[in-house]
């Protein structure tokens, strides 16, 4: 078949649905089968993922004109979902078309959650079609013969591109890549994204800067343009309304008949205990709603969440409260209303969640915001504006990741080995390692084989090993089943398994919270009661229990910042804050908090620069307000601290948010001499910064990742209860020893430039202490906690800094009698 | 900076790496060393610094020439796996030092006690010396001062402005004293004091009364 009779058999099949294909699935298919690469902007809902599906059917017809009756084995076609809860979803589309168009293609799902019996009948017989997780493609590249099964793929397809972008899946993925171009001789790449600041960047990330495959690729965007609407929900007394902690419960009641007049209703919250709250709340308070309302979140077993998302779609029920979980991929026609609950941190986030609601083209989407705190409805009034204008913010990517580089080479060393002369120059074509250098690829070759940069007589380091011809390869049946089961932790903290004593298993929990239970204790999860048991292995044991209790799981992460154009933004309403220019109905709403906040202090005009300090009984807070989004605020705050610590021997510790950031110590902080000294200045200020890391501990949060992601660190499998006796640390160990003894190795170095490049952006902090030393300093010396403060004031996430003598910080303290 | 401490009339010296000094008995208590660690990381792929190996040699070697025990009794974990080269380092370590060496065996001593005759040094599950039980695990028995390890005892402290601190430390109570984790590469486990408990706290180089 020629291209045009290809394009006739999809045109078909849209006619009998009575679908019209738009343009940009049309522009698709044409490129995709001119054999071009390309990165398409849609969102979800739109028909995407028959813009590509199509096709790679299409492909295999014209190459198979038997194809109703032969079949070809083998694997044709690679999906990549970030999300396993997608895949379902996914697979369903991909039948719809393989069986209409009367093909005898298959389609097989391979993530975390496969059985290990249908793994087993894959590897004898891979699907035509695969949809899987970047980590489960890591997986099947650590396999004997991997070159084999991916001999013959025509295509892989990175769902959700921007999802994946700037994390180390991501760059998991263009390693995946940079080895799948070489062994697939006929391969086409696609990303799929949602809109982000960086749309050319994505591309350039995914098929590598300068390669033929990015020359020969094109960007396609579906440019459906979407109505949206952006609700607050305001309370109705401002000055009753909680500043902080109470997680917008306080306006649960006006969320009930938003809920009921509509058929479904989906409410997103920020942080899966938040979603717990929530859920139970709403139950307590409308017991009515038993049976119609649900919860969603990424800890909840699959049985559960697949539940939920059925439910949804059969509009059997009333609501859901979810995070993140729900964001991507799976089209949810009989959502009609969007809630969600605190801010969304970013605008691209909250584009995405409104859209989840009015599907059908040409619908406005609705989405409310229910603020948590006061100042939160000035960001509602922001996003109002973003919405408008569409700013999105950018996804930055890593650059030189390490430790994802030597967990990839272990894996190529576990299936068939490899030679680094084949895989530099692959490895090089990558964004993220384009500038990697000669001598950092012979010192990780080193530490692979060696695990150090020289060998000694005592040493007994085994890992990988180099053969007589050069090939690197592991040997070791223990490392390599360490390192498959170390594969699929990229992202995160250990975690338990929590089970009923009596067996069913009920999600996995972050060990951190475990830990802190003794038996007896009663939390809250999966919308339950539980009451702990004990541990065992790497389970929990619990059992339902009738008791109340205020425990629930917290889940680290989820602490996303505002980007630039936001926090610009959010800047610009406070200044018609300032200028008492108050429109819109948030603004408005807030007139008694802005008079609040005058009483003591200001609310600060773009000319000034706002420094409020005030004691209470947990010590002396300075609080400083750039309102430059949280990664500003976390950088300038470690630096001004550390530039303070040298004018005095002081121990602080730091809280930032959106707005601003505190420093509270046990003893007054002269910002007089603050002033005078003009700390603020941007001259040294990356030397400083980079001092300012080794006095905190930033780049030791950072390290416990790449601790575990280089495989020093070994976290045991919580699904299948494996602990590794005697081989248990910890990463905070592992820092201090490589602190004293190893302080140049590239990982070590890299928990101290991750910390920068991409957490500080530095760029972004000299711009705003470029603008601070233009603006008037206004230093308030405050009674008492002001409006501004408080969301601040009472985080508990904090960073430490301390130039003190240990000995003189612990005449000051006092033991703890409590945990 | 050591902090000195008197037990039923004998005195002792907590030192800051964790090691107490029997003054009367000349003898160095020291738990839960957890030799080749380091090595057993290495030895399974995980690439810890090679160099770390060293740093309990070279504190015990400090310690020697500050106190020159007759006796050093290790209260248990000398060891903290199945043998690896670094027992070469220990057999040259043993032969350099005059001191009579003693081994109270702890859960992770695996290592063959023929290994440990062989260099002279003697083992037991448990030693009575003059009212004064030595362990590896707590003990409580009547008329008996109790020392031991195991634990890796910590407290947490806090101070005004949300401010933590969690440390290694002796940790006392009536009639048991148990002993830091003298292992460069070793975590801790918070205990809570009670009342009459009495908690010495390791900060850098001082051992401090809390």
């Amino acid at each position: 078949m020629n291209r045009e009779e290809l394009y006739q058999v999809a045109q078909n099949w849209f006619d009998q649905q009575n679908w019209k294909p738009f343009k940009f699935q049309k522009d698709t298919w044409k490129a995709f089968l001119q054999g071009k690469n390309g990165l398409l902007n849609a969102p979800t809902g739109s028909g995407k993922t028959y813009a590509l599906w199509f096709p790679i059917v299409l492909n295999y017809i014209k190459k198979n004109p038997q194809y109703k009756t032969k079949h070809k084995k083998g694997l044709k076609a690679i999906w990549i979902t970030p999300l396993r809860a997608l895949s379902q979803e996914i697979r369903q589309s991909a039948e719809r078309v393989t069986a209409d168009l009367e093909t005898q293609m298959t389609v097989g799902i391979r993530t975390g959650d496969t059985t290990a019996k249908e793994r087993a009948g894959q590897k004898k017989q891979m699907p035509d079609l695969l949809i899987t997780t970047p980590e489960s493609l890591q997986l099947l590249l650590a396999t004997k013969g991997y070159d084999k099964i991916f001999k013959d793929c025509s295509a892989i397809v990175v769902d959700e591109w921007h999802e994946l972008l700037g994390t180390k899946r991501g760059v998991q993925m263009e390693l995946a890549l940079s080895r799948l171009k070489t062994i697939s001789k006929d391969l086409r790449i696609w990303g799929i994204s949602a809109t982000i600041g960086n749309l050319d960047q994505a591309r350039e990330v995914l098929l590598g800067p300068q390669t033929e495959a990015l020359e020969n690729s094109v960007m396609i965007r579906a440019n459906i343009k979407k109505k949206i609407k952006v609700k607050s929900i305001i309370p109705k007394k401002m000055e009753t309304f909680p500043w902080r902690g109470h997680l917008g419960l306080h306006l649960l009641e006006d969320v009930v008949p938003i809920i009921n007049n509509s058929k479904t209703t989906l409410l997103f919250t920020n942080t899966r205990s938040q979603c717990e709250i929530w859920f139970q709340k709403i139950l307590e308070k409308h017991p009515e709603y038993a049976g119609e309302i649900a919860m969603h979140h990424g800890s909840i077993n699959k049985e559960t969440r697949l539940w939920v998302e059925q439910a949804i779609r059969n509009e059997s029920l009333k609501a859901v409260v979810c995070t993140s979980s729900l964001d991507l991929g799976v089209d949810f026609a009989p959502v009609e209303t969007v809630i969600q609950i605190g801010g969304p941190k970013g605008v691209a986030r909250f584009l995405q969640r409104a859209g989840r609601s009015g599907h059908r083209p040409g619908k406005e989407s609705v989405i409310h915001f229910l603020p948590t705190h006061a100042m939160e409805l000035i960001e509602a009034s922001a996003l109002q504006v973003a919405v408008k204008d569409n700013a999105v913010e950018d996804r930055l990517p890593y650059l030189n990741s390490f430790d994802v580089l030597l967990q990839y080479l272990t894996t190529l060393a576990i299936s068939d080995g490899f030679y680094p002369n084949a895989i530099f120059p692959e490895i090089k074509r990558t964004f993220c390692y384009q500038g990697i250098t000669e001598d950092q690829w012979q010192w990780l070759l080193n530490f692979l084989v060696m695990g150090s940069q020289s060998l000694s007589s005592y040493d007994e380091y085994k890992k990988v090993e180099v053969e007589a011809d050069g090939k690197f390869k592991v040997n070791n049946r223990g490392i390599a089943m360490r390192h498959r089961f170390q594969i699929g932790t990229i992202v995160g903290d250990a975690t338990i398994t929590v089970k009923y004593q009596t067996g069913g298993y009920i999600g996995s929990i972050e060990e951190y919270f475990i830990s802190k239970l003794t038996r007896g204790d009663v939390f809250t999860f999966a919308g339950r009661n539980l009451e702990f048991i004990r541990i065992k292995g790497m389970q929990a044991h619990v059992r339902n229990s009738t008791k109340k209790t205020n425990k629930v799981p917290s889940w680290m992460g989820g602490r996303l910042s505002f980007s630039a154009q936001m926090s610009e933004l959010l800047r610009q309403e406070l200044y018609k804050a300032a200028a008492n220019d108050l429109q819109g109905p948030e603004l408005k709403s807030l007139k008694p908090i802005f008079d609040k906040q005058r009483e003591e202090s200001i609310v600060p005009t773009p000319a000034e620069f706002l420094i409020e300090t005030f004691k209470t009984r947990d010590g002396y807070h300075h609080i400083f307000y750039p309102f430059e989004g949280r990664a500003v605020h976390e950088a300038m705050s470690s630096l001004l601290s550390y530039r303070i610590s040298l004018l005095q021997p002081i121990t602080v510790s730091l809280a930032f948010n959106d707005y601003g950031f505190e420093m509270l110590s046990d003893k007054p902080i002269d910002i007089q001499a603050v002033l005078d000294n003009d700390l603020f200045t941007t001259d040294y200020m990356l030397s400083d910064l980079q001092k300012s890391l080794n006095s905190n501990e930033m780049a030791r949060r950072k390290f416990r990742d790449i601790a575990v992601i280089s495989g020093m660190v070994f976290t045991g499998y919580p699904n299948k209860g494996i602990k590794m006796k005697h081989l248990q640390s910890n990463s905070q160990l592992l820092f201090d020893v490589f602190k004293d003894y190893e302080a140049d190795n590239l990982l070590f170095q890299q928990a101290f430039t991750e910390t920068f490049e991409h957490q500080l952006e530095e760029g972004r902090l000299r711009m705003a202490l470029t603008r601070i030393e233009r603006q008037t300093i206004v230093w308030k010396e405050c009674s008492k906690a002001t409006p501004f403060s408080f969301p601040i004031i009472t985080d508990r996430l904090r960073e430490k800094l301390s130039s003190e003598k240990l000995a003189d910080r612990i005449k000051r303290m006092t033991r703890m009698l409590t945990k | 900076m050591a902090h000195s401490l008197i037990i039923q009339d004998q005195h002792f010296e907590m030192h800051p790496s964790g090691a107490l000094f029997w003054v009367e008995k000349s003898t160095l208590l020291i738990s839960d060393v957890h030799l080749g660690k380091v090595s057993h990381f290495r030895k399974f792929g995980a690439a810890v610094p090679k160099h770390a190996v060293h740093k309990n040699y070279v504190l015990m070697d400090g310690l020697i020439e500050k106190y020159q025990p007759f006796n050093i009794c290790f209260l248990g974990d000398l060891f903290h796996s199945s043998i690896n080269k670094e027992w070469v380092l220990f057999e040259n370590w043993i032969a350099k030092t005059p001191s009579k060496v003693t081994l109270i065996t702890g859960n992770h001593d695996i290592i063959a006690p023929e290994r440990f005759e062989a260099l002279e040094i003697d083992q037991f599950d448990e030693l009575i010396v003059d009212g004064f039980l030595l362990t590896h695990h707590p003990e409580e028995r009547e008329g008996l001062f109790n020392f031991c390890g195991h634990l890796h005892p910590a407290i947490k402290m806090k101070g005004l402005g949300r401010q933590h601190l969690r440390l290694a430390c002796f940790f006392k109570t009536n009639g048991q004293l148990i002993l830091p984790a003298f292992g460069a590469f070793t975590g801790t486990y918070v205990l809570q004091p009670q009342e009459d408990d009495q908690v010495f706290v390791i900060a850098d180089d001082e051992v401090i009364k809390v």
